[in-house]
């Protein structure tokens, strides 16, 4: 995840929420929690307090009595935290009752510490028990009703501070695990919702490599409402891409087409004239037929490097370039015995498939002499292949064939070995082309019906 | 012989009228689609060169409509679209051969040749009768191997006359063939032609078949006798 991504943004903002929220909401539950626990541990040493006074004080004598212990066992176990002292005020010689745990100890009264009363008259105060325990005590002063002019008597109960910070600090400790795991879910689920919320993204990354790389024409798949308009505002911007490339390749044909026809005025009306003039003209209207023919290809193959990964049958092409060739040949009597079998497939652009065989067959059909041969098949059919898999074109004559010599010098761009038989010399350098273009082969060879074969290996199935 | 050329480009057109009316060939020719396709339709030629791109009606069109009305002469079409899909595209319309621009005129020349030697069942550029013969490539005729001086009518109607040789020409199908539509075509030119030709070459090669036409023919008999 790099620093400037939208998945960054989003996780950044979302985590330092969660590291601010959670913390915060651990803080606030944690203070509910501990002022709980104090006031449910004040209740209960009040209520303790209260019903101490109203036993020792209430039962019917004239001397407070020790109250029968049913409320907290600990008061019987020595210095165990818990402890209760019943002690008569104003007169500090006076009838002392405390607890078994307080043993010969004595709690210090709150009273005496002018410690304010509360509401319900009792006295609170925080201090250390008989072995240095911090406590937590309630002094209640109550007086014998029993007796006329009774002395006031301060009821204290004490209970342990510790036990409330240790209930404090489990809970805490809970609280920080249950949090801290909450913390990472929500994390976790934040990247998932990144992930999946961006999923539609890499759907565009990847539709646009899919149209670069020719594969697609525009941007497929129906996509989230929010991407919806940038979907469609790039399929415009592709489609009118592609208009203005398909446009300026229009107008380079038609620059080349109509240039055609001026060429062919000129060098008729130039052959006709001997002067040095004329055949200046001549020459040089040839060059530049050959160069519009050069720059009219080039432009037809550049259109073309975008959309490999098209199909074009092959059957399809050959059989309509069959019946032409056999036509334009005909007074030659020339017979172009084909054998494709249905269903291959060029992985290509039709009219390249079309120049490459069409331009084979009408060599093939210019030099032979009765018979041509074309073979289509596809490469190492029936066996385990690796690599792209790829189709074999073989297209052969029975005519004089070629030297090895002139086999390797053909193929160059305007080169004619013979200037006998009509043509501009262009097409096996169109071929050549072509294959390279597609990262295909081109083989000539002696065949073995006495003239030349072409073989070409294209990518195919 | 007699050509239709349909080309829209003036100057063009009239470098092809030039060089087959050169060639001993009667030519008309229109630089429309329509005014080509009506020609085509209503006179017999022996070769049409029809350009594909047309003003008013697109070549294809022109000549998949005369085929559809069983018109067969042969029929080579000029072009600018030299990809083999224009080609077969071309010739699926039914046309005969296939010539790029820019062409050479004498490549042109060649497959309109081509084209009456293959339409009249001849298959060399020479055409032999007797002692008579016919360089279709040079616009030439010789007699026993001495060339004959001829005017182009002259010549015109004896290469017609040889491509279908052996066979009756009627006087119409001359008049037809031998003279583009602007000609004045008084009948009685074809007998003073005849007669001239007949000075020129042996008088009975050329038949009169009465009520016919003519028929031009290698005198039988001394050719059984070299045979036998």
């Amino acid at each position: 995840m790099r620093f400037n991504s939208l998945a960054f943004r989003l996780f950044a903002t979302s985590a330092a929420w969660t590291l601010f929220v959670l913390p915060l909401a651990g803080i606030i539950i944690f203070q509910l929690y501990r002022d709980d626990v104090q006031a449910s541990f004040d209740g209960r040493i009040e209520k303790l307090v209260n019903a101490i006074a109203i036993d020792s004080l209430s039962s019917g004598g004239n001397e407070p009595v020790a109250p029968v212990n049913r409320y907290e066992p600990l008061f019987e176990e020595t210095h165990a935290g818990w402890y209760w002292q019943i002690r008569p005020l104003d007169d500090v010689t006076g009838n002392r009752l405390v607890s078994a745990s307080l043993a010969t100890a004595t709690l210090p009264s709150p009273l005496e510490e002018k410690v304010a009363p509360d509401a319900n008259g009792a006295r609170w105060l925080n201090t250390t028990g008989p072995v240095g325990e911090p406590i937590r005590m309630v002094e209640v002063v109550d007086t014998n009703n029993h007796v006329e002019n009774a002395g006031r008597y301060s009821v204290i109960v004490a209970g342990p501070v510790d036990w409330l910070e240790s209930r404090n600090a489990n809970f805490l400790t809970r609280l920080a695990i249950a949090l801290a795991l909450s913390g990472l879910g929500l994390l976790a689920v934040t990247l998932f919702q990144i992930r999946f919320g961006l999923l539609p993204l890499r759907a565009i990354e990847r539709g646009l490599s899919d149209v670069r790389s020719g594969k697609a024409s525009k941007l497929e798949g129906e996509l989230p409402t929010e991407i919806e308009p940038l979907q469609s505002e790039l399929n415009a911007l592709l489609r009118s891409n592609q208009e203005i490339v398909e446009r300026a390749r229009t107008q380079v044909g038609n620059l080349a087409h109509a240039l055609k026809t001026p060429l062919a005025v000129i060098t008729n009306e130039a052959r006709e004239d001997k002067t040095p003039l004329g055949t200046k003209v001549a020459e040089q209207a040839t060059i530049m037929r050959d160069q519009v023919s050069h720059y009219l290809d080039r432009a037809r193959m550049a259109a073309r490097v975008s959309v490999i990964g098209r199909l074009t049958d092959v059957p399809s092409v050959v059989e309509p370039l069959r019946r032409a060739l056999e036509r334009i040949h005909r007074e030659r009597g020339v017979a172009i015995t084909v054998n494709c079998p249905a269903g291959l497939r060029f992985q290509g652009e039709r009219h390249d498939l079309e120049e490459m065989l069409g331009n084979l067959l009408d060599n093939a059909c210019k030099w032979a002499k009765s018979n041509v041969y074309l073979n289509v098949s596809k490469k190492g059919a029936g066996q385990a292949r690796t690599g792209p898999s790829r189709i074999v074109i073989t297209v052969e004559d029975d005519g004089p064939g070629l030297t090895e010599d002139q086999r390797k010098r053909i193929g160059k761009r305007g080169l004619r070995l013979d200037e006998t038989k009509p043509g501009s010399g262009l097409g096996l350098s169109i071929v050549t082309e072509l294959v390279q273009l597609y990262h295909g082969d081109f083989a000539l060879a002696q065949s073995p019906h006495g003239g030349l074969t072409v073989r070409l290996e294209l990518p195919g199935l | 012989m007699r050509i239709l050329v349909v080309e829209d480009d003036k100057d063009l057109n009239r470098q092809l009228v030039s060089a087959l009316t050169d060639s001993g060939y009667a030519v008309d020719s229109a630089a429309d689609g329509e005014e080509g396709y009506f020609l085509g339709d209503t006179e017999p030629y022996d070769v049409v060169i029809l350009d594909i791109g047309l003003p008013k009606m697109d070549g294809i069109s022109v000549l998949e409509q005369w085929r559809r009305a069983n018109r067969v002469m042969p029929v080579i079409i000029l072009t600018a679209r030299d990809r083999w899909s224009d080609k077969v595209a071309g010739m699926d319309a039914g046309a005969d051969d296939y010539v790029a621009k820019p062409f050479h005129m004498e490549e042109l020349l060649a497959r309109v040749r081509a084209q009456v030697r293959r339409a009249t069942g001849h298959a060399k550029s020479e055409i032999e009768c007797g002692p008579v013969r016919l360089d279709t490539k040079a616009a030439r005729v010789t007699y026993d191997g001495q060339q004959v001086k001829l005017t182009s009518h002259e010549y015109r109607l004896l290469a017609y006359l040889m491509h279908h040789n052996g066979r009756v020409v009627s006087r119409t199908e001359l008049v037809e063939h031998l003279y583009d539509q602007d000609f004045d075509r008084d009948s009685n030119t074809i007998e003073v032609f005849i007669g001239r030709l007949r000075k020129k070459i042996p008088s009975d090669m050329i038949e009169t078949v009465r009520g016919l036409g003519y028929r031009m023919q290698a005198k039988a008999e001394p050719q059984k006798s070299d045979e036998v």
